[in-house]
């Protein structure tokens, strides 16, 4: 009887070999990756989670993947950027000119504070993550487009957009707007480091393409009614 | 504030404003001392911009090279991650670290009459040799040495696109560009010394060209940097001149070779001829004539060499110790040399750095300012002075 219950017990069930999906057994559990969980002493457990531990202790648990860590730099918006811009699966290149165009930014904006004067300089950001949320914050579209056939014909409709889909349409003309317009010399950081700057400062052609986007969406208000959800 | 609290978890003294050895000394402090900043003392800065008169209390902390002496004494020579630092930090900061010191301290107690004595600073990648050998330059410099700073010996062993064949010798091979731009640099770095010293052999070119006895060695450079086909034999020139001069009681100046990557020099190199054998380093004008400077037949001096694995040919990337990587023939003719082992930072020194990293705003990840980050820091750096600075460089 334990011979077959272990047959059962198989992490993968692989009718056909998958490369990029990972199937796992219901049986197993996520892994927890936060260092705050673990430090919480034995007396201060609710019941559920020290009913949670014990289940942890017994059952078996899924490898974590390689994108997740414990470390407290982990930013995940910088993830999703990161995996965005990664081609044929090398996260390492993505990751590398992730960080150079942090460090450009960065030096750009320190030697910028280090040569101005007095009063000028509580105005310069030089947090290259801060200066990177608020420039995606201001390349997200508040409103889309979505095409609806009526009548044979095709309609743009202005429709609202969720989080998750601005998101991805900021992060995708950033990058489809540094590997296309520029110079053939101009390396991948150099390029995204200004326009994320130029964003930073709501000027630059990312910026641009999302009012594009609004003053369509404006201009289609009267289709408006075509949207059915 | 930050640093305050960590002032007093450190227990460390601002220094005792008594005159130190050296009669400049004093006086500096007192000078420097009405300039300070009236907010709270640094822990990770000095005011002690004076190679001559930093000694171990000063150790971790970080002391600031005179904008005006920078373009003179490093026109080449800094690593490059470390000089675009500079750009961004407005100041260049150097910090004082214990194989400097010993350095410093075995050139003020040398015996300039006897044949010269040769350093080899060596360690892990990236632990800080090429800027210990750097402060160790300025010293020289500010005490009025004529310092012959070769930054890459590696430099010349790889990535030559035109090598001719030798004037001067059938066998060997010349670098004309190479050679060109290190006397260019040789020139700012010793602007002074080009007019007081004098050749003392005529030196024949070409059949229309030639210098004379006599002349100053400033002519000799100025002609290598303009004629760019012979100056690597004005190179060797130059080094067999100062060779002669350098212990010379009449005039006498002393002189500093800082080479670094001074591997480079015997092993292999990746150069070839034009029937595609390779090229052996005695086989190039300008190797030879360095490996000679580097021999200990003359005095009045002192070599300082570096080894470096980074730009090196050939050789794994765990070697670090003088034998892996001089190989026998290099440890041939090193020997008997000096060993300085550059180690990683210290607790103090970490320390040192992190705060000085706060200080220029280059640490803006808020969560690297926390205890928590810190920590971080350490372990995934292993105290690794560059390791260290390339972390922080996104953070």
């Amino acid at each position: 009887m334990a011979a077959s219950l272990t047959g059962l017990l198989k992490p993968w069930t692989p009718r056909v070999l998958l490369v990029r999906w990972s199937r796992y057994n219901p049986y197993y559990l996520e892994p927890e990756p936060r260092k705050e969980v673990y430090h919480i002493p034995e007396t201060e457990l609710t019941p559920e989670q020290k009913e949670e531990r014990e289940l942890k202790s017994v059952r078996p648990i899924k490898a974590a993947t390689n994108s997740v860590t414990s470390s407290v730099f982990n930013d995940p918006v910088l993830s999703k950027f990161v995996n965005m811009m990664m081609k044929d699966g090398d996260k390492i290149i993505a990751k590398g000119i992730i960080t150079q165009t942090l460090e450009n930014m960065k030096r750009k904006q320190v030697e910028k504070y280090h040569k101005a004067p007095e009063g000028k300089k509580a105005e310069i950001e030089c947090n290259p993550y801060a200066i990177f949320h608020q420039a995606l914050e201001n390349c997200k579209p508040v409103i889309g487009l979505a095409s609806i056939q009526k009548g044979g014909k095709f309609y743009q409709v202005p429709i609202p957009l969720t989080d998750n889909r601005r998101r991805f349409l900021a992060m995708k003309w950033m990058i489809t707007e540094c590997r296309d317009n520029k110079h053939r010399r101009t390396l991948m950081y150099e390029k995204l480091s200004q326009e994320l700057l130029a964003a930073f400062s709501k000027e630059g052609n990312v910026v641009k393409r999302k009012h594009e986007l609004h003053k369509m969406a404006e201009s289609n208000r009267a289709y408006a009614h075509y949207r059915w959800w | 504030s930050f640093e305050n609290r960590l002032a007093f978890r450190w227990f460390w003294l601002p220094e005792p404003v008594r005159p130190l050895h050296g009669s400049g000394c004093g006086q500096q402090q007192e000078a420097v001392g009405m300039e300070m900043r009236p907010e709270t003392f640094s822990i990770f800065r000095t005011q002690e911009n004076d190679p001559d008169c930093q000694s171990e209390q000063h150790q971790g902390q970080y002391y600031t090279v005179p904008p005006s002496h920078f373009h003179t004494v490093f026109p080449h020579g800094l690593p490059p991650r470390y000089q675009q630092q500079v750009k961004t930090f407005n100041e260049g900061c150097v910090m004082v670290r214990q194989p400097a010191l010993e350095l410093i301290s075995h050139l003020k107690r040398a015996d300039y009459s006897k044949p010269t004595l040769r350093y080899l600073l060596y360690g892990v990648k990236g632990s800080g040799k090429t800027m210990s050998l750097c402060h160790t330059v300025h010293y020289c410099s500010t005490q009025g040495w004529l310092v012959l700073h070769i930054p890459d010996a590696h430099l010349w062993v790889k990535n030559c696109k035109e090598l001719l064949p030798s004037s001067y010798h059938a066998s060997r091979f010349d670098q004309p560009i190479q050679a060109s731009n290190w006397l260019r640099n040789f020139r700012t770095t010793n602007e002074n010394f080009l007019s007081k010293i004098k050749l003392r052999q005529r030196y024949v070119w070409t059949k229309r060209e030639s210098t004379e006895e006599g002349q100053p060695l400033g002519e000799l450079v100025d002609m290598g940097v303009s004629r760019v086909k012979s100056s690597s034999d004005v190179v060797g020139a130059v080094l067999k001149e100062l060779r002669l001069q350098a212990g010379g009681t009449e005039g006498g100046f002393r002189l500093a070779v800082a080479v670094d990557g001074v591997n480079g020099l015997w092993g292999r190199t990746t150069l070839k001829k034009e029937d595609k054998s390779p090229v052996a380093p005695e086989e190039l004008t300008l190797v030879h004539n360095l490996r000679k400077m580097i021999n200990n037949d003359w005095c009045g001096g002192a070599v300082i060499a570096t080894l470096s694995q980074t730009g090196s040919l050939y050789a794994p990337s765990s070697a670090y110790l003088p034998q892996e990587l001089l190989g026998e023939e290099g440890f041939d003719s090193m020997d008997p040399f000096i060993p300085v082992p550059v180690s990683l930072y210290s607790e103090k020194e970490f320390e040192s750095c992190y705060l000085y990293y706060l200080d220029r705003h280059w640490l803006q990840h808020p969560h690297s300012q926390t205890e928590e980050g810190k920590k971080e820091l350490i372990f995934l750096s292993n105290r690794n002075p560059s390791v260290l600075e390339r972390l922080c460089a996104f953070l």
